[in-house]
């Protein structure tokens, strides 16, 4: 397999040496060479085992936590705002309002992402989550309406991923959930031009608000999403980038709180998923549903109390 | 990526005027007080913090009073292929802004400049020859933009780059003053550039007592200038002690 025998001889003493690899300082050194050179090779000796490098069983997601918009699924990380402008709605909905989604990789996230050219997976990322949360039903577009025909809100929500470590999708749309969830609309009124402007600031606080009760989202089911990675018969429940680059095929399963399907996502990939892994992954999602869910009812009642 | 295709809305906040303040300092206005209600020559509160971004090789974040920024340091790695042969290592620095930055969004793009002048502040304070042929990244983003943000990024940057354990001859702090009338207001937030007549920014490293960089604009006056650089000196000591404590924390909490 290998022309090398430096390569060969290195590797035989690491077969020998994996089971104990305790606090050995040459053993250690060995065990990254092997990682670095044989990575699939590596993983399947782990996953014989049903554990992972990172000492997580197959199905486990990492640690996850929310404080405000910002959401951390392991070391990924994503942040996540939302500007509220106003536009004029358009003839054919006259009474909605609009959501634009955007999803950003500045060069800080990864190594590979390299300023002047956009990341490779952004694009893919950002339509999946424009499409994810405009389908889930989450937000009523209606509720965003200020004037009928003349005044709504345009909610522009960026999602920034400061740290790219595997699961970019499950992350952004978590921080995305989030900051809808914290939402929160200013007062405003028509001033005398036929403009909308914040009560306060004009000195109109006299006259009648045009949003006196919308000043929440109401978020009416809202979509949690877990991204596995399939390899032979193994699924590794929210991949790492390492797992993810060398492990190709990706599932992603989107389910909304009361467990519907809102997006299945396979893009291509070299395993091809029978019916029962599908189902496998849909039984893990399930489950991360429920976890997800506490994780945001923590967060935002954590922010509550300060 | 607009929601509903083939239409790209016009929209405006809601936001509209600036509050407006009458002018300030014109006549020996010494009753004025800053925004936030600092003395004149006081800074904010400066926090720091390393290894913000684990995919980096080094990386920090900086937070004076809403300015806050994350920078990344990649490499020493290898170079781009159009690049000549160099016995001395590059340095690749990027600073950008989120959309969600500046108080009206998307306004946070117009700083090109930035770029060359965290170039420019660092480069004296890195050994490059000990990285020969390869080139190290430092990628800066503005996460919230409250005013000196350069300064703040430049610190920044070489907390990262000390983080990411890149040889250098010192810290670089960086600190600027604004000059409004006959006032020097050191550290100032948004709403003081905004109105500022002249403004100061000087890098240096604390420990040498050397200038990397020393940039000024608009009206000044030779004592003024005098005046503003001794503050920024004594700030940026000050502010090499803080990072230094950073450092140190870091240090120790991953030994034990």
């Amino acid at each position: 397999m290998c022309f090398f025998p430096l390569f060969r001889s290195k590797e035989n003493r690491l077969t020998m040496g994996l089971p104990n690899a305790s606090g050995d300082l040459s053993t250690e050194v060995e065990v990254d060479a092997f990682r670095r050179l044989f990575p699939l090779r590596f993983y399947e000796k782990h996953l014989l085992e049903s554990i992972r490098p990172d000492a997580r069983p197959l199905g486990r997601a990492r640690e996850t936590t929310i404080a405000l918009a910002l959401a951390k699924i392991g070391s990924t990380t994503m942040l996540a705002a939302i500007k509220m402008e106003v536009m004029t709605p358009s003839l054919e909905t006259p009474d909605e309002g609009c959501i634009a989604i955007d999803f950003h990789m500045p060069p800080i996230c990864s190594p590979i992402v390299r300023p002047g050219r956009p990341a490779e997976g952004a694009p893919v990322v950002a339509k999946q989550l424009s499409d994810t949360i405009l389908s889930s039903g989450m937000i009523n577009l209606k509720e965003l309406s200020l004037v009928s025909g003349k005044a709504a809100w345009m909610a522009y929500l960026d999602i920034y991923c400061l740290d790219a470590d595997g699961a970019l999708f499950d992350t952004a749309l978590l921080s995305a959930v989030a900051a809808f969830s914290h939402l929160e609309i200013p007062v405003v009124s028509l001033n005398d031009d036929g403009k909308i402007v914040l009560s306060e600031e004009q000195g109109l606080s006299d006259r009648e608000p045009v949003n006196k009760e919308k000043r929440k989202i109401n978020l009416s089911s809202v979509p949690f999403s877990l991204t596995c990675v399939l390899h032979k018969n193994y699924i590794l429940a929210d991949p790492t980038a390492e797992e993810e680059s060398i492990m190709d095929t990706i599932v992603t399963v989107v389910l909304d709180s009361s467990s519907q399907l809102v997006s299945l996502h396979k893009p291509g990939g070299t395993v091809l998923a029978y019916t029962s892994a599908i189902q496998d992954c849909i039984a893990l999602t399930r489950q991360r549903v429920k976890e997800l869910q506490k994780i945001l009812e923590e967060g935002i009642s954590g922010m509550e109390v300060d | 990526m607009a929601a509903k295709p083939g239409s790209a809305p016009v929209t405006y906040s809601p936001n509209l005027g600036q509050k407006t303040r009458p002018p300030i300092f014109k006549d020996n206005d010494l009753d004025w007080v800053r925004p936030d209600g600092r003395g004149f020559h006081q800074c904010r509160p400066a926090f720091f913090r390393t290894g913000a971004v684990n995919s980096a090789s080094g990386s920090a974040y900086a937070e004076l009073g809403s300015t806050k920024v994350i920078v990344s340091v990649f490499g020493p790695r290898e170079s781009k292929k159009a690049m000549m042969y160099s016995d001395t290592g590059r340095l690749n620095c990027n600073v950008s802004y989120t959309t969600f930055a500046t108080p009206v969004r998307g306004q946070g793009s117009d700083h090109k400049e930035f770029s060359s002048m965290l170039l420019k502040a660092l480069e004296g304070a890195i050994m490059l020859e000990t990285f020969p042929k390869t080139t190290v990244d430092v990628f800066a983003l503005v996460l919230e933009s409250g005013g000196s943000d350069l300064p703040v990024v430049i610190s920044c940057a070489s907390l990262a780059l000390a983080d990411a354990g890149i040889m250098m001859y010192d810290l670089v702090a960086a600190v600027s003053v604004s000059c409004l009338g006959k006032n020097l207001v050191i550290d100032p937030v948004l709403e003081e550039e905004s109105y500022q007549d002249g403004s100061l920014m000087l890098t240096c490293m604390p420990s040498r007592y050397e200038v990397t960089q020393l940039t000024f604009t608009g009206e000044w006056s030779t004592p003024d200038i005098n005046e503003a650089m001794q503050l920024c000196l004594d700030a940026c000591s000050k502010l090499g002690k803080v990072m230094r404590t950073c450092l140190k924390e870091a240090a120790s909490a991953s030994q034990e």
